[in-house]
């Protein structure tokens, strides 16, 4: 459940209305106001499990090393909390991979359904709201922290169908979010209204030069209404004018024209895809962003790094396939490149108020929806965090006794202020947020 | 401290009035104890008319003509400054009377819209005109969709979803299926798992947002007017789910490609095999839909269609509504909504352009010549968008010049797109005066048949002056009156001037009548729009028939409320309703229903229809504003006692002796449109009469004479003319000579009242007229550069 108002909170946590001005000197507990810093949240998903033992550090704590899968971070080491222990318990209809992606961001079970999987019964959708829209509503419903799309869902290669194996968000119970993954459309989306405005002042010269034209053929009866018409386009250019000038300094980004949804294209894909999400982050366009990579039951073909075939068919190899392992590392690691190349740019993107970077006050959650490839397991699904937007301390490697994964949804909530006691199914949110994280 | 002005007044008037006289030289009060006793009119006839002209028209040596838009004490204070030229001006009190005398006479608007000789006016494209143009515009890239006068959508019938042949192939009336528990046909032998796709088009009787209902507990997904994406994705089934909703926005008058798949089983992997027990599961299918303002029903089988064309534009980027001040709608006038609308729908289609330009322009990106196409492409996109040939020039700064300031074909495309769409060429009709050329003939068809711009072959007869003679117009109107644009046209008149276009309420009461409901209110809808199309389109399109026929389209569930006998189920199909009663279009039961209120019919709201739509006459508004008596207030007196109750005063009576004279003849129809013969157990009086304007009285005794008389009357075949010419040519019919008017109702009882016939006439009697230009100087530079 959520509380409407921090004195519910503040009662139900048994803190009495006398004791208020005091709690709310504590800084955990100051609620994030219009002074307070931005905080925003990215999560990334990628598909079909990691190699355990390439993937998570041996040690605990704040000294530990970075194993292959994860050496691309290795610049933001102390910026980086890896989260080993904690399970996606979500039990119910439908099979690993469905319950994985679908459960992942909401914690509850999927419905009933008619879509079969590889193994147990037909599911539906899942049967609750995402922590990302949580929190995008939970920001909207604040001025302060209100912006122009609160959340923006970026896909790279997800396949052209809706169903429970593409969706990772949920506006509500049965209500999957499509994520946008061609980069144009994106780009309409964010900067559309900007490009249609330049397009047109780029031809307004030819309609002033053209309209003065046509007035000598019209009668003097006439002149009245085309006058007219013509005072409105004079208006509606120094409008434009006006509108440009306010608009200074942001700058909207410019996209390699012509790249194709094309398996090939998946690294360029990506890079434009980060790209405008950092724009649209620096634009202060959301705070909240989710980035996924193909699909649960992904088929990246990472041709470029020398690997022909598809990642789920490889995911299904076993341990002792030695190359298949090494290739899956391979493949962990490019999205961990992915994962890397995006806390660069929020690193080296200036906050608009110009205290610290972007990365300062983001949070990159990066996930997927297994633990491992071959076993389907829902242990230890990777939870890789980069950034300081939530206040968590990073740079340690954690590892946690078996936790459900409600818990780390409800620790992101808390993040924003936004104090739920419970989100997906109570059943797995027992002790609240997890412990250890701030 | 503030002193009441009143206070004020009466300190300073002794004061004023009690001034010495002594400020004014003797001269100066001569003058203004001459001017004192001249109006403002004499004044400007003896001081400024030898300039301005009498009427402020202008002359020789001020050709301007005096109008405008300043205030009375503007323009007196402009003369007294200003005028006449020269040292001596007007003294202020003489500019005074001057100033209000031209201002009322004719400088104002209303006043030059009271004096001003009807005229054709330079008039911007129509809301209706700029949608339909726009999406003909690019639909002309595009093939054409096949014609057919059959309905419902074509079914394929597959045993399971992964059948390549279908095991049946049959055409559907409509999409609302309970398929129970077996296979929905018995070729379908396995109950868990089969499959079937529709496919065809869907017409939109009017423009709007339609949204549709898909109701199934299995897979579907439904495609309209994109066969890329699904306007509803149903195809996972999830919990208690089983209803989908999808809204788009639709151009009235168009068939759009529509696609349902529909299966039952599992999706995803299937395992079917490996599943033991398999509990029987039920199946059902409904396509419902809500058209603009109206409940939801079943998508009707008469805007179905088993064949389908492509995909068509249709702007969604809403517009400010047209000024219908005059009875019809037109485009005179400009705005700021209407520019930004411009501005927005330019920035819709130039998207809508782009992103399907190698489709539109024929240039597939990896095509080696793909930059001469598109310039090709942009090249006829701005000739069709302009409605007549391109000059070099203007190819130049339309076309040309955005391709060389951009190498990204689609932001130049987009350019030329923006431009073309925000220019007064394409925006307005017929910019230039004078004799109309041939392409601006081809336009005054289109336009006044289809309300959109000319098409290919009516193009081609403008290029090679096929345009020129009577007979040559008359032809392409015959060939253009037959396309579904000109039903559409046609068909939106009809429902404005029988007034029912915006969807009167049909809320009944249901202690009263309980059979009457929603579903009702939609049947009879459908059931009016198929009468009309019926009668105009498809039958003898007699203006008689429409008024008197007793044959009326009706389908189970109306035929039971009214009283005919129909199988419950029934489809619409026409039958006899009450032989001897009903009087075509105005006793339809729809419009008798709409023209009632909740409880009672209204014979002020059907006088007032017959009096203006069907007579012409002009009505002003009631003196006093005026609530009905309530029924149950005269709980004993009949609806014709209860009004005539109510208008008895003579201040009413001005009016309502020639409404409720002619309302009454429809009483024998209740508050839903059904034959009653007696109210609260008195026999019904239907009898009325009408003074016509030579002042000749006819009596009727009911519904029946009534039509007769109108079916008949110089004065309903006129008012029809009229209205019909408005309608489709949205300028004033005195505009076009003083012998139009006339000539259109002959050519109407010369053909025998045929209303298609009418409308084609309508157009070709327009199609010549000339119209005020520039100056001839000008106008012969027009003619030398080629452009307009």
């Amino acid at each position: 459940m959520s509380y409407n108002t921090r004195r519910e909170f503040l009662r139900n946590l048994g803190i009495s209305a006398a004791a208020l001005p005091f709690v709310t000197n504590l800084p955990c507990l100051a609620a994030p106001g219009a002074t307070a810093r931005k905080r925003r949240l990215i999560i990334m998903f990628s598909p079909d499990g990691v190699v355990p033992n390439t993937f998570w550090p041996d040690e605990e704590g704040t000294s530990f090393t970075l194993k292959e899968s994860l050496k691309p971070l290795e610049p933001f080491k102390n910026r980086t909390l890896i989260l080993h222990g904690v399970c996606d318990k979500v039990r119910g209809d439908g099979d690993n991979h469905m319950r994985g992606i679908g459960c992942l961001l909401t914690g509850i079970e999927l419905f009933p359904g008619n879509i079969q999987g590889g193994s147990d019964t037909p599911a539906g959708w899942a049967s609750g709201i995402s922590i990302d829209q949580e929190i995008k509503n939970f920001l909207q419903k604040d001025p302060a922290t209100r912006t122009r799309f609160g959340s923006l869902e970026f896909g790279v290669l997800v396949p052209e169908r809706a169903d429970t194996w593409t969706r990772m968000c949920y506006a509500g119970p049965n209500k999957p979010v499509a994520p946008i993954d061609n980069p144009y459309q994106m780009f309409q989306k964010l900067y559309g209204r900007v490009k249609d405005q330049e397009n047109l002042k780029s031809v307004l010269d030819e309609l002033h030069e053209d309209l003065k034209k046509i007035r000598l053929h019209v009668g003097v009866q006439d002149r009245q209404i085309l006058d007219e018409h013509a005072t409105l386009v004079r208006e509606m250019e120094q409008e434009l004018r006006a509108a440009e000038a306010r608009k200074a300094g942001h700058r909207v980004p410019v996209l390699e024209p012509g790249v194709r949804e094309d398996n090939d294209n998946m690294p360029q894909i990506s890079k434009m895809q980060i790209d405008l999400l950092v724009h649209s982050f620096a634009a202060d366009f959301a705070r909240v962003a989710t980035l996924q990579y193909t699909n649960s039951v992904g088929q990246a073909r990472m041709r470029w790094l020398g690997i022909q075939e598809g990642q789920h068919d490889l995911s299904h190899e076993p341990d002792s396939n030695a190359d298949a392992q090494d290739k899956l590392t391979r493949i962990n690691r490019w999205y961990c490149e992915q994962l890397a190349y995006l806390a660069r740019r929020l690193a080296e993107t200036r906050e608009p108020d110009g205290q610290g970077s972007l990365l300062d006050n983001t949070l990159i959650v990066w996930t997927n929806e297994l633990g491992q490839g071959n076993t389907h397991t829902l242990d230890n699904i990777p939870f890789v965090l980069v950034g300081n937007g939530l206040g968590f301390r990073m740079g340690r490697s954690l590892k946690y006794p078996r936790v459900a994964h409600n818990r780390l949804l409800i620790s992101l909530a808390h993040g924003f202020g936004h104090y739920i006691k419970r989100f997906g199914n109570p059943d797995y949110c027992g002790d609240g947020p997890l412990s250890n994280l701030t | 401290m503030r002193v009441p002005a009143i206070a004020v007044l009466m300190l300073l008037v002794p004061v004023v009035l009690w001034a010495p006289g002594g400020t004014c030289s003797e001269a100066a009060r001569a003058q203004s104890r001459r001017s004192r006793e001249l109006t403002g009119e004499q004044i400007y006839r003896a001081q400024c008319a030898s300039c301005h002209g009498v009427k402020g028209e202008g002359t020789r040596h001020y050709p301007k003509p005096l109008t405008g838009n300043q205030t009375v004490e503007q323009l007196a204070r402009f003369i007294h400054t200003s005028m006449p030229p020269g040292p001596r001006k007007c003294p202020a009190p003489d500019a005074k009377k001057v100033a209000s005398y031209i201002y009322h006479a004719f400088y104002s608007p209303i006043a030059q819209a009271r004096v001003r000789p009807a005229r054709i006016e330079l008039s911007r494209l129509t809301v209706r005109q700029y949608r339909n143009t726009v999406m003909d515009l690019i639909g002309s890239f595009r093939g054409s969709m096949p014609s057919t006068d059959q309905r419902g959508l074509r079914a394929r019938y597959y045993q399971t979803k992964s059948n390549a042949r279908p095991v049946l192939e049959r055409i559907d009336p409509v999409i609302h299926f309970d398929f129970g528990t077996t296979g929905a046909i018995p070729e379908q032998n396995d109950p868990y798992q089969f499959t079937i796709h529709w496919e065809g088009s869907l017409i939109a009787p009017e423009t709007g947002e339609y949204e549709f209902i898909l109701r199934t507990e299995h897979a579907a997904q439904l495609w309209i007017n994109n066969r890329r994406r699904p306007l509803i994705d149903a195809l996972v089934k999830s919990g208690n789910d089983n209803e989908y909703r999808g809204t788009i926005f639709l151009v009235g008058g168009r068939a759009y490609p529509l696609r349902l798949e529909f299966s039952k089983g599992v999706q995803g992997v299937d395992d079917l095999s490996k599943v033991k027990q398999k509990p029987p599961t039920r199946a059902s299918l409904s396509l419902q839909w809500r058209r603009p303002k109206m409940p939801a029903e079943v998508v009707p089988h008469h805007y179905l269609m088993p064949v389908s064309g492509p995909e068509l534009f249709a702007p969604a980027t809403p517009f400010p509504p047209d000024d219908r001040s005059i009875g019809y709608e037109r485009g005179t006038s400009v705005s700021r909504e209407w520019n930004e609308a411009t501005t927005e729908a330019a920035y819709e289609t130039a998207s809508y352009v782009a992103s399907r330009l190698s489709e539109l322009a024929g240039a597939p990106e990896n095509a080696p010549d793909r930059k001469e196409r598109v310039l090709a492409f942009c090249r006829r996109f701005v000739e069709r968008a302009f409605r007549r040939p391109l000059t070099p020039e203007l190819e130049e700064v339309y076309v040309q010049r955005h391709f060389r300031n951009t190498s990204d074909l689609e932001t130049a495309t987009k350019r030329v797109v923006i431009l073309t769409l925000k220019s007064p060429r394409f925006l307005f009709r017929e910019i230039g005066g004078g004799q109309p050329d041939a392409f601006a003939v081809a336009e005054r068809l289109s336009f006044g048949l289809w309300d959109s711009l000319p098409d290919e072959p009516l193009l081609e007869a403008a290029r090679t002056g096929q345009l020129s003679t009577r007979e040559q117009v008359l032809r392409q109107a015959q060939r253009m009156a037959a396309d579904p644009r000109a039903w559409a046209k046609l068909r939106d008149f009809l429902l404005q001037w029988l007034k029912v276009d915006q969807y009167p309420d049909l809320a009944k009461n249901p202690k009263q009548f309980p059979e009457f409901n929603d579903s009702v209110a939609v049947d009879l809808r459908n059931a009016l729009e198929l009468f009309l199309e019926q009668v105009v389109w498809r039958g003898s399109s007699s203006f008689r028939d429409l008024l008197l026929t007793d044959k009326v389209p009706l389908n189970g569930r109306l035929a039971k409320i009214y009283g005919v006998s129909l199988a419950p189920e029934s489809d619409f199909q026409t039958v006899a309703l009450d032989p001897g009663e009903r009087a075509g279009v105005l006793t339809h039961p729809y419009l008798m229903a709409s023209f009632a209120y909740f409880d009672s019919s209204s014979p002020i709201h059907r006088g007032v229809l017959i009096s203006r739509s069907m007579l012409g006459r002009v009505l002003q508004p009631p003196p006093v504003a005026v609530a009905p008596v309530p029924a149950d207030l005269h709980p004993k007196l009949t609806t014709r006692q209860r009004v005539a109750l109510q208008t008895k005063p003579a201040a009413c009576m001005s009016c309502h002796d020639m409404i409720n004279s002619l309302g009454f003849t429809l009483e024998k129809f209740d508050a839903i449109g059904r034959f009653r013969t007696t109210e609260k157990n008195l026999p019904i009086d239907d009898s009325g009469a009408y003074k016509s304007r030579s002042g000749t009285t006819v009596a009727f005794s009911g519904a029946r004479s009534l039509a007769q008389f109108l079916a008949e009357s110089d004065e309903s075949h006129t008012a029809f003319v009229e209205k019909l010419f408005h309608y489709l040519i949205k300028q004033p019919i005195r505009a076009y000579g003083p012998t139009t008017l006339q000539n259109l109702i002959r050519s109407f009882q010369k053909h025998g009242l045929n209303i298609r016939q009418q409308m084609i006439e309508t157009v070709v009697e327009a199609a010549f007229e000339g119209r005020a230009g520039p100056s001839p100087a000008l106008a012969r530079s027009k003619e030398a550069g080629g452009t307009s």
